[in-house]
C-alpha cells in the first residue's frame, strides 16, 4: 500500500510543481490540467478515434505477423535443412532496426496504413519466429518417436505434438511482440500520418498544446497496459493446460 | 571453426538474383525499386563518400553514451531495488505505470525540456533502455538462491563479500539478459530520435535520402544499418562468451557424470 501512497504524493508533488511553475511554467502543467484535457479529448471523441486507428493497425500487423512467423518458425524449428536456408537472411533482416524500414516501407506503400501495418508486421515478426524455432526444437524427440511408432502421420504429430509442446515459448515470442507492435505503431505515426495516437502526441507538442501531449502519453500507458492485461487473461484462458502438466 | 553455411548463402545469392531480374523487368518502378546491383554500388559510394561513416559514427556515439549510462543506472538501481523490499515496494506501482507506455513516447517531451541536439537523443536512449536492464537486474538479484546467502552467512562472509562474491556473480546472468534485450532497443531510440528530429545520424540520413528520392542510395543505407546491428549484437555475444564463459562452465550438466 506504501507504493501508492508513494504515487499519490508524486502526483501532489506534479500538481504544486504545475501550478509554482517549478520546473517549466508552459512544459510542465500541474496534473489537474492534464487529466481535464485527457477527459476532454475523451468526451470530444477524438482520443478514441485516434486510439481506434492507432488500435487497428496495431492488431492487423501483429495478426499477420503471428500468423506468417508461426508458421515460418514452425518449418525452420521442424526441418533443419530450412533452417539452413532461412538463417542469414533472419539473422540479417532481424539486425536492422525496426524504424529504418519506415523510409523503405513509405517508398514502397506510401504513407497510408499499409506502410505502417507493414512495419508493424516485420518487426513483430522476428521475436514470433525466433522463439517458435527455438520452441519446435526444444520438443523432446522421444514424444515425436512415439508418435511416429503409433503410426501418426506428419501432419498430425505437427498439430497434436509439436505446436503443443512449443506453444510456452510461442506465447513468450507474442508478449514481446506485443509491446513491439504498440511502439511501431508510435513510430510509424510519428514519421508520416495524420492520425493515430503517436501522431496526436507529436501533433500536440509541436503546436505546442502541452496538457495534450501528456494526455496523450496517459493515454499510451493505460493502452499498453490494458493490452498486457488481456494478454495475461488469454493465457491463463488458453495455456492453463500447460501449467497444469508442469506444476508438481 | 564454424563451417560454412552453403545453403543460406545459396538462398540470399538467389532472393539477390530475383531482385535483380525483378528491378530490371520493370524499370518502370526503378525510381521505387532499384536493382540489386546499383544498391551495391549506391553502398560503396556512401561508404567511399565517407557520408555513411560520419552518419554512423554520430548514431554509434549516442548509442554508446545512452546505452553505457542506462547500463551503469539501471544495474545500481536494480540491485538497490533488488535487495530492498521496502524501497521496491514503494516504486513498483511507479514502474508498473511507466513501463508499459511504448518508450518512443517519450521524445515529444525529451524535445520540450532539452531541445533536439544530442542530449535529447542519449536521454530517450538512456530512458529506453534502462527498462530492461532494470527490471532484469532486481529480478536476477531476488531470485538468487537463498541457500547460497545463507552458507555464505554461515561462513562469515561480511554483507560487503556477500554482495559482491554471491548476489552479484548469482545475478549477473539475468543482467546479462537484460543488457541484450536493451542493445536492441538503443538502436531503435537512436534512430527514431534522429527520424524525429536531427541533422546527422543514421536515422536522418536513411528518412532524408528518401525524401530526396535517392533510393538506391536509401536501400544500401539500410543494409548498413542492419550490418551495423549484426555487428554489435556478434559483439555482445563474443564480450558474452569471454565474460560468462564461467557460467556456463559452471552449470553445463553432460559430460560431468
Amino acid at each position: 500500500m506504501s507504493g501508492f501512497a508513494f504515487l499519490a504524493a508524486l502526483a501532489i508533488l506534479w500538481e504544486l510543481a504545475g501550478r509554482g511553475g517549478w520546473i517549466h511554467r508552459l512544459f510542465f502543467p500541474p496534473l489537474s490540467k492534464i487529466l481535464a484535457a485527457f477527459w476532454a479529448g475523451l468526451i470530444s471523441g477524438e482520443i478514441p478515434s485516434h486510439v481506434g486507428v492507432s488500435l487497428w493497425r496495431g492488431a492487423l500487423g501483429y495478426a499477420l505477423a503471428a500468423a506468417a512467423a508461426i508458421t515460418l518458425g514452425v518449418l525452420m524449428g521442424y526441418w533443419r535443412r530450412v533452417y539452413e536456408a532461412g538463417e542469414i537472411l533472419v539473422e540479417f533482416l532481424r539486425a536492422v532496426p525496426a524504424p529504418a524500414i519506415v523510409p523503405v516501407a513509405i517508398v514502397l506503400l506510401g504513407i497510408g496504413d499499409g506502410m505502417k501495418v507493414f512495419v508493424i508486421f516485420l518487426a513483430c515478426s522476428f521475436p514470433i519466429l525466433i522463439n517458435t524455432i527455438d520452441g519446435v526444437r526444444s520438443v523432446d524427440p522421444v514424444l515425436i518417436r512415439t508418435a511416429r511408432t503409433f503410426g501418426y502421420s506428419g501432419a498430425t504429430i505437427l498439430a497434436k505434438v509439436v505446436l503443443p509442446a512449443a506453444s510456452p515459448f510461442i506465447v513468450t515470442g507474442l508478449r514481446i511482440a506485443l509491446a513491439i507492435a504498440l511502439i511501431l505503431v508510435v513510430i510509424s505515426e510519428m514519421v508520416g500520418a495524420t492520425s493515430g495516437i503517436g501522431y496526436y502526441i507529436l501533433e500536440a507538442q509541436r503546436t505546442f498544446k502541452i496538457p495534450r501531449m501528456y494526455a496523450g502519453m496517459l493515454v499510451l500507458a493505460l493502452l499498453g497496459f490494458g493490452l498486457n492485461r488481456c494478454f495475461l487473461f488469454a493465457d491463463a484462458r488458453f495455456m492453463a493446460w500447460h501449467r497444469r502438466l508442469t506444476a508438481g | 571453426m564454424r563451417r560454412i553455411p552453403w545453403l543460406g548463402l545459396l538462398v540470399v545469392a538467389v532472393c539477390l538474383i530475383v531482385w535483380e531480374t525483378a528491378a530490371r523487368a520493370r524499370p518502370d518502378l526503378a525510381i521505387h525499386f532499384p536493382p540489386a546491383s546499383s544498391v551495391i554500388v549506391a553502398l560503396g559510394g556512401i561508404v567511399w563518400s565517407g557520408d555513411l561513416a560520419m552518419h554512423a559514427l554520430a548514431s554509434l556515439r549516442r548509442f554508446a553514451e545512452g546505452y553505457a549510462l542506462a547500463t551503469v543506472l539501471a544495474v545500481g538501481g536494480g540491485l538497490v531495488l533488488g535487495l530492498s523490499r521496502r524501497l521496491h515496494a514503494l516504486v513498483e506501482p511507479l514502474i508498473e505505470l511507466l513501463r508499459p507506455m511504448p518508450s518512443v513516447a517519450i521524445i515529444p517531451v525529451a524535445i520540450l525540456f532539452l531541445g533536439i541536439g544530442d542530449q535529447m537523443k542519449v536521454s530517450v536512449t538512456v530512458y529506453a533502455c534502462s527498462w530492461p536492464i532494470l527490471l532484469n537486474t532486481i529480478d536476477g538479484v531476488r531470485s538468487v538462491d537463498r541457500v547460497l546467502v545463507a552458507t555464505a552467512a554461515t561462513f562469515r562472509l561480511s554483507p560487503w563479500q556477500r554482495f559482491w562474491k554471491v548476489i552479484l556473480p548469482a545475478a549477473s546472468p539475468q543482467i546479462v539478459t537484460g543488457l541484450r534485450v536493451s542493445l536492441a532497443i538503443a538502436l531503435v531510440l537512436v534512430t527514431t530520435s534522429e527520424m524525429v528530429v536531427s541533422n546527422d545520424g543514421l536515422g536522418y540520413y536513411v528518412l532524408d535520402l528518401q525524401r530526396s528520392f535517392q533510393m538506391a542510395e536509401m536501400y544500401a543505407a539500410v543494409v548498413a544499418l542492419g550490418l551495423i546491428g549484426y555487428a554489435l549484437n556478434r559483439l555482445f555475444l563474443l564480450l558474452d562468451g569471454r565474460v560468462m564463459g564461467w557460467y556456463r562452465g559452471a552449470t553445463r550438466k553432460e559430460g560431468i557424470l
